[in-house]
């Protein structure tokens, strides 16, 4: 489950899905403010890791792969 | 402590050791003392606030307020004048606000997260003189309380015209916002209200405090109540599960988390929370929590989930702290409501809204809610059953989708639209000849905030229409057109 290579788009999706009891086939390309905060607290919980994002890495997370890329990036340098 | 013209000074003198005086007593001279008397009464080594575990005494805001209060008296706000706040949750926007209210004048708020132009435009329509605002970020998304520094702009308006210590906006039926005001005397009326409710925070306990203080549950019954009745002010330091938890681990003494359904959602998600014996009772408003979603939260925390109902116009107006009467709610006391055609109204004497006249929204004494619901004439209970308008909460935060549609279908480029709340906020849009989706995006970013703009947009060559030419609204001919 600690896998740092385990972030995958199908996860983030099912995240985002489980705001607001949608199915995953409801779910768009876009992130918005509270489904990225949503989805920060929910890779935290399952990678148990505390995710610190830059501004930079925020900025990026508007969209699904977006949001993909830099919870790899940010799993990734948790150190362990 | 007055200057000459009425404004107030900067000096040392407080009137802090007044005491036994109830919060209603100091309006009847109508002044600004009120905030001394009400909200910054009480010992100086009192703790008003924690953030990132430092505490704030409440001698050191009563300093920082004096400080605002001669940068806004400088920049030219006086007694009877206007200033608006676009500033996020922070120590710069409690310590302005107050500053506001001490120098006698009007604190319009405007959430942080509206474009430049929705505040521009809502600045120009209130006449306002003083605007206090951030320069560049607005911060991280998980951040609940900023650390900004603000920055005072002086603007041609005029002054405050009406009587209200607050003015704010709330996304409009009939195309921008509307504003709701509310005196001093109301504000105080609904502190007071809280404390004879059963179940609120004491004196000496903590409000580990979630939702935005820009907004009526945030401002009254996190910071104003806590101010008032010596709660101290927590905010997690992050927007997580984890951070509220460490929030309500970092003291001794037993805490309330004040929160949307959102905000149980993320506590529900923590994995294996630890035993925290301060945790004392999570309070939610905003919108109703599901069934499945309070007794989730039941089995994991065992301590009371208690749900207020409340509205920008007149804030909390029924509560079932102890979540006794699920989904039902009592009155809070003071407040009288009434069922007409299946719609709830509360007793108003005055219409809380500015400029705006409209008999289904306030008439005779009677505020409409715009909630259908029932009320049990035999227990008093209250039980909300939904909007009889086309406002939605997200994530705690009121929309009209009315606004939304309006909004997008004056955009350059825009034929027709229609916007639904389905699960989400969605959009049906038809654009003109071959005018760009993604231009229509742009600047419809430009014109609202993020909150209110749909999570999904569909672009289509054309929008159903009944044989007369109107817009079609059912939600599954428009999804089946889209599909």
């Amino acid at each position: 489950m600690n896998d740092k290579t385990a972030v995958e788009r199908a996860d983030v999706v099912a995240m985002i899905a489980s705001l607001g009891d949608r199915t995953v086939a409801e779910i768009g390309d876009q992130i918005d403010s509270m489904q990225l905060a949503w989805v920060v607290n929910q890779a935290e919980q399952r990678y148990g890791v505390e995710i610190d994002l830059t501004d930079g890495q925020y900025a990026r997370m508007g969209t699904v792969d977006g949001a993909v890329e830099v919870l790899r990036e940010a799993i990734a340098a948790v150190p362990r | 402590m007055k200057g000459p013209f009425g404004v107030y000074l900067c000096c040392s003198f407080f009137p802090w050791e007044v005491s036994a005086i109830t919060a209603s007593e100091v309006l009847r001279t109508g002044s600004s003392e009120w905030v001394d008397e009400v909200l910054l009464n009480g010992p100086d080594n009192g703790v008003c606030l924690h953030l990132d575990g430092a505490p704030i005494a409440r001698a050191a805001l009563r300093r920082l307020v004096v400080g605002k209060q001669d940068a806004l008296v400088a920049a030219g706000l006086r007694e009877g004048g206007c200033a608006a706040l676009n500033l996020p949750p922070s120590l710069a926007y409690v310590a302005n606000l107050l500053a506001v209210w001490r120098i006698g004048a009007q604190a319009v708020l405007l959430d942080h997260r509206l474009t430049r132009y929705e505040v521009d435009s809502a600045a120009d329509r209130l006449g306002v003189q003083v605007l206090v605002g951030i320069g560049g970020s607005k911060g991280s998304p998980l951040a609940v309380f900023h650390d900004v520094a603000e920055t005072i702009t002086t603007r041609e308006g005029r002054p405050a015209a009406t009587p209200h210590a607050v003015l704010q906006l709330s996304s409009g039926s009939t195309g921008p916002s509307k504003g709701i005001g509310r005196t001093a005397a109301d504000l105080v009326a609904e502190v007071e209200r809280y404390t004879r409710i059963d179940g609120v925070p004491l004196p000496g306990e903590r409000i580990i405090l979630l939702p935005s203080m820009v907004h009526v549950l945030g401002l009254v019954g996190g910071l104003l109540y806590g101010l008032h009745a010596g709660v101290e002010l927590v905010p997690p330091r992050r927007l997580t599960g984890d951070s509220i938890l460490d929030a309500v681990g970092s003291g001794a003494t037993p805490a309330t988390v004040l929160g949307v359904p959102f905000h149980i959602g993320l506590l529900n998600s923590v994995a294996d929370p630890r035993r925290l014996p301060q945790l004392k009772r999570m309070t939610t408003g905003g919108e109703l929590v599901p069934a499945t979603v309070s007794a989730a939260f039941d089995e994991k925390y065992g301590v009371p989930l208690g749900n207020m109902w409340g509205m920008t116009e007149l804030g909390v107006i029924a509560t079932d702290l102890f979540g006794e009467h699920r989904p039902a709610v009592r009155p809070a006391p003071g407040i009288e409501v009434r069922e007409s055609g299946g719609e709830l109204l509360i007793r108003r004497p005055e219409s809380p809204y500015v400029g705006l006249s409209d008999p289904a929204r306030w008439a005779d004494g009677w505020l409409h809610t715009k909630d259908a619901g029932v009320l049990d004439p035999s227990t008093g209970l209250v039980t909300v059953l939904g909007r009889l308008d086309s406002q939605v909460s997200v994530g705690g935060l009121k929309v009209d989708l009315t606004e939304v549609e309006h909004t997008l279908t004056e955009l350059p480029g825009v034929e027709a639209a229609v916007v639904l709340y389905d699960k989400e906020i969605t959009a049906f849009v038809q654009l003109t000849g071959d005018h760009a989706e993604q231009s229509v995006a742009v600047a419809l970013a430009e014109r609202l905030a993020g909150y209110k703009r749909p999570r999904t947009t569909h672009f289509m060559r054309a929008l159903p229409r009944t044989t007369t030419g109107k817009l079609v609204r059912d939600r599954a001919v428009l999804r089946a057109a889209v599909s």
